[in-house]
């Protein structure tokens, strides 16, 4: 019984150093590796929409800072490319 | 902007800035620390911070496609699940129509571009020659 526990526990141990190994590898680094877990996993979704799907709206702010408009007032009976992105 | 350049006569285009990718203070990158244009931010902590970092890639890049920014709530990057970069086309009426993957590795603006030739065929206006350094 202990030593069949004991090669559970080995094969998880190295199931983790694997994974660790491979986002290490697939992020740049093991810095990365745990920066990529902690603060891009979570926010990372394909999401739920759908190719002919009505799209969402959403408020956004224009440069200025202050003027609100909204996604759908850009529709303007032509299509509409959406550029979601940030600076970094 | 290649694809603005060359399709805004036919479609409209509108770039949304949400939270940022790699800020200082999470998923750091060395390149963005050793790139000559210095993209060294930490994540905006409130509106008046993702308004000015906006500002700044617009003016730096001389960025003229229309331009918004998510609200602190991140309202349109949930709605469009898209952190930390991607392309969607809506149609004429309002209906997705195009839906990229999550970049970097599924952006592919080769693929907006293909959807727009399909429709108003191909238009490549020749690139505008790089500034002279004074």
């Amino acid at each position: 019984m202990n030593r069949t526990l004991l090669w559970i526990a080995i094969s998880f141990g190295g199931l983790v150093v694997l994974a660790y190994v491979g986002l290490s590898i697939l992020a740049g680094g093991p810095r990365d590796a745990i920066e990529m877990v902690r603060f891009a996993l979570p926010y990372m979704h394909r999401g739920k929409l759908k190719v002919g799907d009505k799209a969402p709206d959403s408020q956004l702010v224009a440069l200025d800072g202050a003027t609100r408009f909204h996604i759908r007032e850009r529709t303007n009976g032509r299509p509409l490319v959406l550029v979601f992105g940030s600076f970094t | 902007m290649q694809i603005f350049d060359d399709y805004k006569d036919h479609a409209d285009f509108l770039t949304i800035y949400i939270r940022e990718a790699h800020p200082l203070d999470e998923w750091r990158m060395k390149s963005n620390e050793k790139d000559k244009d210095d993209v060294c931010y930490v994540q905006p902590k409130n509106l008046a911070q993702r308004v000015a970092i906006a500002n700044d890639f617009t003016q730096r890049f001389k960025f003229s496609v229309p331009f918004g920014i998510d609200e602190m709530n991140n309202a349109a990057n949930d709605a469009y699940a898209a952190w930390p970069e991607r392309l969607y086309i809506l149609d004429e009426s309002g209906r997705i129509s195009y839906k990229g993957g999550n970049g970097p590795f599924q952006y592919d603006p080769k693929e907006v571009r293909a959807w727009l030739a399909q429709r108003y065929g191909e238009v490549k206006h020749p690139e505008p020659a790089p500034e002279k350094k004074s």
